[in-house]
């Protein structure tokens, strides 16, 4: 029962990520578009669009797994006693990333990488790399330093304390930090279309180009269904694991 | 071990800022000689120049040990001399790295047909990148009000002058820049007005939500909900409903409006803007205590003139970290507006992206990255400031 209560703020990013994917479902989107007074052309059928968004899926999955790898290993490194002068140009730098928008790191990657996934891959990458970072900076430095004190009391090693101590404690907050890194992988993927990626991107992009509105919406419809379905899961997560 | 100890030897972020400099100026290529702007050209690397090959002369070695100087001075000499010692030398670094890379660029060039282009390599962005991230740390290292301002408008200055006297004239860059000087200001303006107008349309959004006291909880769901929605997907929902719009109500097309266009774009960008601008709000209308509310009350004082003279001021720095948040957002996401036809400093780098023209990307990219993060220091600036001197 308390599982279930764990889950609950998980329901509403969940049920909008199940209505926008009934809104890209193709006889759905072209009911709308002939709704809003348009004769609907050729929707993008559904196997098609299932491809994409596993492709998409695919995409947003192994940079979040690489951003989590480095952000987290990194963040672990910057937070052990004899890196704190690092600490503060961790800041600056997270600062200065966030000036450089995901389109133009993908645009940037793009004469290095070639078209395609490699650039939105390093794209999703370089740009979830600081806040993840930065977010279990500060996971780890909320852990109050008394716990630490006695945990070093106790005769832990300084590993035991990391593994045993600290990250257990920050955990819930690294969930988190990695909840706005998917929410950024599933955003910057949909912008790697620019690049020649296939993901649920393509139809937004193509659909803009020709002024074809039905796979437009689809695309749209999906992209933001799978983020929503994303963001739940992970908010689901951090319920669980704040229990 | 105490903070004091630690920041008296300096810790590892010197040296792990020499290894990068030298790894990056030594291990990576720092220009590309390629046959014209399109292909991805041949690289010359630092050491090239020391065999019979055309190359780098001795400069970058004279960069290496100012860098090195610079790194030991701020270790060494934690005065505020040495700090402004080594301040110097790094900004001496930088100038003469950028002559190097330009004159070398014009070297290699010199035999090569008219449609050879020199292109600036990743060994060399990641040296001037590191050298600028470096004079700004050392620049709030010296905390001398306007320094880093005044550096940055002395790089400006010593970038104009080196592009007319045309030492930089053979990079690739430059030439870029030289084709489109008009359209790159056009655009540079047309991304303010854009990023501009949706901060406003989103201040005034923000203001009426919060007015909204009863409905503060479906607020917060459905800007925090906005923010889930990813960029691209937004636009292209906002095209197709305004495509419907105009159809049904056609007097909005003879307005001039259409579904592609700044329009879809500026509310599009908007927004995303909501949730920082609502929640800066919502924080500095609750900054003031209650005791100077009461107080502010007992004098008799109207309510206009208690949110004006009383929380307003208290949480005038709240609303500038806020207002900081959403211009920088702003800025990022006018890049998108592209893509609706809004045009901006993003269609540059879309047209280098549909050409694979890397330096007309580039051409796009800088102001964009250099726009935001001006505005960011300029705003976190004011922002000090106005909580430095309580009202």
């Amino acid at each position: 029962m308390t599982r279930l209560r764990a889950l609950r703020p998980a329901l509403g990013a969940g049920a909008a990520g199940l209505v926008l994917a009934c809104f890209s479902h193709p006889t759905v989107a072209a009911a709308i578009v002939s709704a809003l007074g348009e004769t609907p052309r050729r929707a993008l059928p559904l196997d098609h669009l299932g491809a994409l968004a596993l492709h998409h899926l695919i995409l947003a999955g192994t940079g979040l797994v690489l951003v989590a790898i480095t952000g987290i290993g990194l963040g672990i490194l910057a937070t052990r006693p004899g890196a704190a002068s690092v600490r503060g140009g961790i800041d600056t730098l997270a600062a200065a990333a966030q000036a450089v928008p995901p389109v133009v790191v993908v645009a940037l990657a793009l004469p290095v990488l070639g078209f395609g996934g490699p650039p939105t891959l390093l794209a999703l990458v370089l740009y979830g790399i600081m806040p993840t970072l930065r977010g279990t900076v500060g996971a780890l430095e909320a852990v109050p330093a008394e716990t630490r004190e006695a945990a070093k009391a106790l005769g832990l090693t300084a590993r035991q304390t990391l593994t045993r101590i600290e990250l257990p404690l920050a955990a819930p907050a690294i969930v988190e930090t990695l909840r706005t890194a998917l929410v950024l992988a599933v955003a910057t993927a949909a912008v790697g279309a620019l690049a020649g990626a296939a993901t649920l991107g393509t139809p937004i992009v193509a659909g803009l180009q020709n002024q074809n509105t039905v796979p437009m919406l689809q695309g749209a419809a999906a992209t933001a269904a799978l983020a929503f379905l994303c963001d739940a899961l992970m908010v689901a997560a951090a319920g669980l694991l704040r229990r | 071990m105490t903070p004091a100890t630690e920041d008296r030897r300096g810790g590892i972020g010197p040296p792990l800022f020499a290894a990068a400099f030298l790894g990056a100026v030594y291990g990576l290529p720092l220009v590309r000689i390629a046959k014209n702007r399109l292909v991805v050209g041949e690289p010359v690397y630092a050491l090239d120049g020391l065999g019979a090959l055309p190359g780098f002369g001795p400069e970058i070695e004279a960069v290496a040990g100012l860098v090195l100087g610079a790194v030991l001075l701020a270790r060494i000499g934690r005065t505020r001399i040495g700090v402004g010692a080594a301040t110097v030398l790094l900004a001496l670094a930088l100038a003469l790295l950028m002559l190097a890379l330009g004159s070398t660029a014009g070297d290699l060039l010199a035999g090569e047909p008219p449609a050879a282009r020199a292109g600036l390599a990743s060994g060399a962005w990641t040296a001037l990148l590191l050298l600028a991230g470096g004079l700004a740390h050392l620049a709030r290292r010296m905390a001398v009000p306007g320094l880093g301002g005044a550096l940055a408008a002395a790089f400006l200055g010593f970038v104009a002058l080196a592009g007319s006297t045309g030492t930089l004239g053979s990079l690739s860059l430059a030439i870029e820049f030289a084709a489109r000087k008009d359209a790159v200001g056009e655009a540079l303006v047309r991304h303010l007005l854009l990023s501009g107008s949706a901060v406003l349309l989103a201040v005034g959004g923000a203001v009426l939500l919060s007015l909204w006291r009863r409905g503060q909880g479906l607020v917060e769901v459905l800007v925090g909900g906005i923010q889930v929605v990813p960029a691209v997907a937004l636009l292209g929902a906002l095209v197709a409903v305004a495509s419907g719009l105009l159809r049904a109500v056609p007097a909005l097309r003879e307005a001039g409006l259409g579904a592609l266009g700044p329009v879809p774009a500026v509310i599009g960008i908007a927004a995303y803007l909501l949730l920082p601008l609502w929640r800066g709000l919502a924080l500095a209308l609750a900054a003031p205590d209650p005791a100077t509310l009461d107080a502010a009350e007992a004098l008799g004082l109207p309510p206009r003139t208690i949110l004006f003279q009383v929380r307003l001021p208290i949480g005038a720095g709240i609303l500038l970290g806020a207002l900081r948040v959403a211009c920088v957002q702003g800025i990022g996401l006018a890049t998108l507006g592209a893509l609706v036809g809004a045009g901006g400093l993003g269609g540059i780098v879309f047209d280098g992206m549909a050409q694979f023209a890397p330096d007309l990307i580039l051409l796009g990219a800088i102001p964009i990255v250099a726009l935001s993060l001006v505005v960011e220091r300029t705003l976190s600036l004011a922002e000090d400031r106005w909580r430095g001197t309580p009202a």
